[in-house]
């Protein structure tokens, strides 16, 4: 099968929203994939470095996760949030 | 292009219903149409964690399934399709109109190996970890999806090709277009389910506003083995929770948003969360708020005391509001219905028990007008004699498109729908 994708691009526009989107996942991703470089961190910790919102912060790390980027490393000494790791 | 089938049987709906009524109706010898809309077969049920009150896996009981329909050599499944109308021409002879809309990938060549969201750079909200986190725009649905194969979300795509250049298969294909398909079929059953509540109609309850407010469905996707987080955690700051509040009844037997009914499985859902919980994060509270406790099934009680005794507890309370505190902690005030008082509780996380309503679109499939009861489910004519008959001969309803339903009682009904049908099939039982 030939690349399919040129016929498709010739059909469709791609919104702005979704290029917005693109630009904005990959510059919070380079934000908390850098923050990590120096040691584990939680959630708060991560938020707070980058002064994002904990939510969103959340939503990109566990993503991050998922897609294999970051793992789990341990619990902080209170029992309360985990830290994150630079999956190597 | 247009292309024209035969079927004994066409089966709207691929869900757990759906798909047990096939498998009766095939293992008899009908050829079954099975159209889902999503893409995967499975319905609400492949997503759960565990069934009540057993506890048995959820996925464990749906997969065996799904995968024998898929592989009956008398069922073809058609995903990510809709049907578009259902004409009624005499008895035994019903001809309809189905659209399969594009994935972009050869269903026959994909292997699911995931290169193309491996490579794909979009991500958007993962509707099958309802929202929690996000997938790619090539994806594979779900790890235990039926068919276990790539899709490429269109509206999303960002037409890099990254996808197609990796696919060690060469199965994307961007010219696919819709496929429209003319069926002809002796009989139909209507599987098509439910859909849940949005609590975002009762603003007072803060979800979509308050992150650590969360919907049940949310909760049990963090409940699973394959959960969008590493463990149950607050979706704004990661925290594990410890004092987890359920609000029931939220957006059932409620006349000011529309649905005064029970939506029968939210209390023992909650109860089956609930201990669940206290596995997951045993030092946590978890706290039901409720109006009453329907335990009504076989053995539901006992799940009801189960649940106490393992120290859940369980507060006769409606909750008027939900306020955010500093930290992301959560006030709920509610009225003590036992004590005729209002008091304030606080929280780190509250869930919300969102009920079951009746599925949009089914009745204006049917040019013989398909009748619907008050609260929009498919009626049944005759509820004790023939459960799964609707007001049109050859037509049979199962599982939760007639009301508000359990698993259980989905599979009964199911049952009910591909006995009659089989019966119809054979020449009796015929409705004008």
């Amino acid at each position: 099968m030939g690349k399919t994708i040129d016929i498709i691009k010739k059909k469709r526009e791609v919104p702005q929203e979704v290029k917005d989107n693109i630009k904005a996942f990959t510059k919070i991703k380079k934000q908390i994939l850098k923050t990590l470089e120096t040691e584990p961190k939680s959630v708060p910790q991560i938020a707070k470095e980058i002064d994002l919102a904990q939510d969103i912060v959340t939503y990109h790390l566990m993503t991050l996760q998922k897609f294999g980027s970051v793992e789990v490393d341990d619990i902080d000494d209170m029992d309360e949030y985990y830290l994150y790791k630079l999956k190597k | 292009m247009s292309k024209s089938e035969e079927y004994d049987v066409l089966v709207i709906g691929g869900g757990i219903s759906g798909v047990e009524a096939s498998l009766n109706l095939a293992n008899q010898g009908h050829k079954v149409l099975v159209v889902e809309k999503d893409l995967s077969v499975g319905g609400k049920m492949i997503h759960l964690s565990k069934v009540f009150p057993t506890l048995d896996c959820s996925a464990c009981i749906t997969t065996p399934k799904v995968s024998e329909a898929a592989r009956h050599s008398n069922i073809t499944i058609y995903t990510y399709s809709q049907v578009n109308d259902i004409d009624k021409k005499a008895e035994h002879d019903f001809r309809a109109s189905i659209t399969k809309f594009p994935r972009y990938v050869d269903e026959e060549s994909c292997t699911g190996c995931q290169v193309c969201e491996d490579k794909c750079p979009v991500v958007v909200q993962d509707q099958y970890q309802y929202d929690l986190v996000g997938r790619k725009a090539a994806y594979v649905p779900f790890s235990i999806a039926n068919p276990r194969i790539a899709a490429i979300d269109i509206e999303n795509c960002s037409l890099c090709g990254a996808c197609e250049r990796a696919c060690p298969a060469d199965c994307i294909d961007f010219t696919q277009e819709k496929q429209d398909i003319e069926i002809k079929v002796k009989s139909v059953i209507v599987a098509t389910g439910f859909k849940l509540f949005d609590p975002t109609l009762i603003p007072r309850y803060g979800f979509g506003l308050f992150k650590n407010v969360v919907t049940s469905m949310q909760m049990e996707r963090q409940l699973v083995p394959t959960r969008p987080f590493n463990n149950v955690l607050r979706p704004k700051d990661g925290k594990m929770p410890d004092n987890i509040a359920y609000v029931l009844c939220a957006g059932s037997r409620d006349e000011t948003v529309g649905n005064p009914i029970c939506s029968q499985v939210c209390c023992m859902y909650s109860i089956k969360q609930a201990q669940l919980l206290l596995g997951a994060l045993p030092m946590a509270d978890v706290t039901i708020y409720y109006l009453n406790i329907r335990s009504f099934g076989k053995g539901f009680n006992e799940f009801y005391q189960q649940a106490k005794d393992m120290g859940v507890t369980f507060v006769k309370g409606k909750i008027g509001k939900v306020e955010e505190l500093e930290g992301g902690d959560l006030k709920l005030r509610y009225e003590d219905i036992e004590q005729g008082v209002v008091k304030e509780a606080n929280h780190d996380m509250v869930v919300l028990s969102v009920g079951i309503l009746a599925n949009d679109g089914v009745t204006s499939l049917f040019k013989q007008n398909l009748e619907l009861d008050q609260f929009n489910y498919v009626n049944q004519k005759d509820l004790l004699a023939n459960p799964a008959q609707t007001n049109i001969g050859g037509v049979y309803v199962a599982g939760t498109a007639s009301g508000p339903m359990d698993i259980p009682d989905s599979i009964l009904s199911a049952g009910a729908a591909s006995s009659e049908t089989a019966g119809y099939l054979r020449g009796g039982n015929h409705e004008k």
